[in-house]
């Protein structure tokens, strides 16, 4: 049968008759609607955003990076998130890995621990910490004579910021170990690998793109992080591994400038911010997209 | 290469239970462990694998006992269901794999040489999403020789295969049997696949086993009515049904002739009795054309009997409620769970 066969012509095809229900299903009102609701969040998004670009003259955010004072809470918040981030990896995957992969008794029990710090507010994490390694408890005694005091001191940031953070972490490997098919694994050991190197060569490969994420996620809450830190950290002062002036976190900073009445300032400074946080974030989605962060591939050996 | 030998295993997974099992694989054979779903062929296969601990007994490998062993000491090529491929490593890194994890200064070019004896060099870079189910599975199997194991097992291997793909892998496993020594344990759910591949055949039930058989004795000698209906008898009758009330002519005559479990024979033609033949007529049920022939099911005093009328055959189909004459050759019956040597039907 050719295309000229006049049986496959349009002409002699009756057109099927339309039903309203489905040309409204995959027709514009659907996309509209999609349109909307999706556009009124993504304003919600924007406008403050745009509210404290236009408030603080252009200048003056870029001026804020001259700042010593601005310049040294940046590097702080940055350095104690990523230590944050880097305890959410040593601890936070091989919890999320257990509560993958093992069951036990008391494994819901953890798993709604983990959970809490997500859902409590953050005054009380700092003000539970705070309780904890009062002067005088044995915990503080322990901190002070290993040389890791707490008090407005870098490693209080770092703590609080474990706290609120290493969830994200623990949930997204708990999940993502969960989706690697055991089969493969068991496939890998019977293969002659062991358990250490199924999980190296396997699973971690397997999970690595929602662990990353989780790491994300973290990374961003530690760097948001003031309720705790108004309690424990609020100013840092050096000693321990920070050796810099007194500071505080750029968000205990802004918070400052707002509580001075300097609007303007607390607006550029959280103008800068945004731009870094922003630039970062869209450095990772590149660099997932191309190819060249590897958790893309899902591998990481040679 | 190894001789596989299992004595008395036992294992529980949650509420089942498995066991105990006997199997002696000697080097070069392939046994099919064959039996429906949950009958605990992947129980089985896993304890194997040292992935499921022995309750009880023992597994040896040449005469030393490796039941406590861990899975990656076994020198197992095991194959999961769904073939366990690792989807972030190509073709050639997945076949590469278990040489990695031992040091194998030979890695790559036993990896050539596998990629090129499975004809998947071309396919090498590959990722195994983006291979056929046929090409994957020669890539599970390439993959499990590569480190030169001592016991092959698979898992389900036809599992969403198409015609052609089962077909090549069976062409797989021939060229295998031919070629290496390595002792193949297949489970399936699929006897006449297995009957292709393997040349003793393990039936499990509820987790025990019903017997271990070469392919002619399972044929002729089925143990109960589970492995005749397995292995693909047409007609078969527990002595339970046979017994029950009423007890008409057809039934009463195979009662006659069934063993302690029942009865099975391969479906008779549609014709008059031929010499010998007991004589018998019942109503069409159903009749559907395929490629062994024209199969009918009739219901003759209450029994449903299924007829098959050989190619060629020509149309019409027989009409519902037809009367069709069959015949039933004494020879043909298989008495079923009758002592072997005391069987009626030994040709």
């Amino acid at each position: 049968m050719g295309r000229d066969d006049p049986r496959l012509s349009r002409g002699s095809n009756p057109s099927p008759p339309t039903a309203p229900h489905r040309r409204w299903r995959t027709g514009p009102y659907w996309l509209a609607l999609q349109i909307a609701l999706s556009g009124s969040l993504l304003l919600l998004f924007v406008l403050p955003i745009l509210a404290l670009f236009t408030f603080a003259p252009l200048g003056q955010i870029f001026n804020e990076y001259a700042n010593a004072q601005v310049r040294e809470a940046l590097w702080l918040t940055f350095f104690a998130s990523g230590m944050a981030v880097l305890a959410a990896v040593i601890f936070g995957i091989p919890l999320g890995y257990l509560l993958a992969r093992r069951s036990f008794p008391g494994r819901t029990v953890i798993e709604s621990l983990v959970a809490l710090p997500v859902v409590v507010p953050h005054l009380l994490v700092g003000l539970g910490l705070f309780l904890l390694l009062l002067p005088g408890s044995l915990l503080y005694h322990w901190t002070q004579a290993l040389g890791i005091p707490v008090y407005d001191t870098i490693w209080g940031v770092v703590l609080v910021m474990v706290f609120v953070s290493a969830p994200y972490t623990v949930l997204a490997s708990e999940l993502s170990f969960r989706a690697v098919d055991g089969r493969v694994i068991e496939a890998s050991r019977s293969l002659g690998a062991g358990a250490g190197t199924a999980f190296l060569t396997v699973s971690l490969p397997l999970a690595l793109r929602g662990i990353v994420a989780g790491l994300l996620l973290s990374w961003a809450r530690a760097v948001s992080e003031i309720g705790g830190l108004l309690v424990l950290a609020l100013v840092v002062y050096p000693g321990g591994i920070y050796d810099g002036p007194v500071t505080s976190t750029i968000s205990v900073y802004i918070y400052d400038l707002f509580g001075t009445g300097d609007l303007k300032g607390a607006a550029a400074v959280s103008s800068l911010f945004l731009l870094i946080a922003f630039a970062l974030f869209l450095l990772v989605r590149v660099g997932e997209r191309s190819g060249w962060l590897p958790w893309r591939r899902g591998d990481l050996s040679p | 290469m190894s001789h596989w030998v299992v004595d008395g295993l036992e294992t529980d997974l949650d509420r089942f239970h498995l066991g105990p099992v006997d199997l002696d694989i000697a080097p070069g054979r392939a046994v099919a462990v064959l039996g429906p779903s949950g009958a605990g062929k992947t129980t089985l296969l896993r304890t194997l694998a040292g992935f499921l601990p022995a309750e009880r007994g023992r597994i040896l490998r040449d005469g030393a006992e490796i039941t406590d062993w861990l899975p990656e000491e076994r020198a197992l090529g095991y194959v999961p269901q769904g073939l366990g491929l690792f989807p972030h490593r190509t073709v050639a890194r997945n076949i590469r794999y278990p040489l990695e994890v031992r040091d194998r200064p030979d890695a790559d070019a036993r990896t050539r040489e596998l990629l090129d004896r499975f004809h998947l060099t071309p396919l090498a870079d590959r990722y195994p999403s983006r291979l056929s189910g046929g090409e994957q599975q020669r890539v599970a199997i390439a993959r499990a020789l590569a480190a030169e194991p001592e016991l092959i097992v698979w898992d389900e291997p036809w599992q969403a295969l198409d015609v052609q793909a089962r077909y090549e892998l069976g062409l797989v496993f021939h060229q295998l049997r031919a070629t290496e020594r390595v002792p193949i344990v297949i489970v399936t759910h699929d006897p006449a696949l297995a009957f292709s591949v393997a040349d003793s055949f393990v039936v499990l039930r509820g987790g025990r086993v019903c017997g271990q058989y070469d392919a002619g004795e399972l044929l002729r000698r089925p143990a109960d009515p589970f492995v005749a209906r397995f292995v693909g008898f047409d007609n078969v009758y527990d002595r339970a049904a046979l017994e029950a009330a009423p007890r008409s002519n057809l039934r009463a005559w195979l009662l006659e002739r069934s063993g302690p479990e029942g009865i099975a024979f391969s479906a008779p033609a549609p014709s008059s009795a031929s010499d010998g033949a007991s004589a018998w007529s019942g109503t069409v049920r159903s009749a559907r054309p395929g490629p062994l022939g024209l199969t009918v099911e009739v219901a003759a005093d209450d029994l449903l009997v299924t007829l098959r009328l050989p190619p060629p055959w020509s149309p019409p189909l027989p009409t519902f409620g037809e009367s069709v004459p069959f015949g039933i050759e004494p020879l043909s019956l298989h008495p079923l769970g009758a002592p072997p040597r005391n069987g009626p039907v030994d040709p």
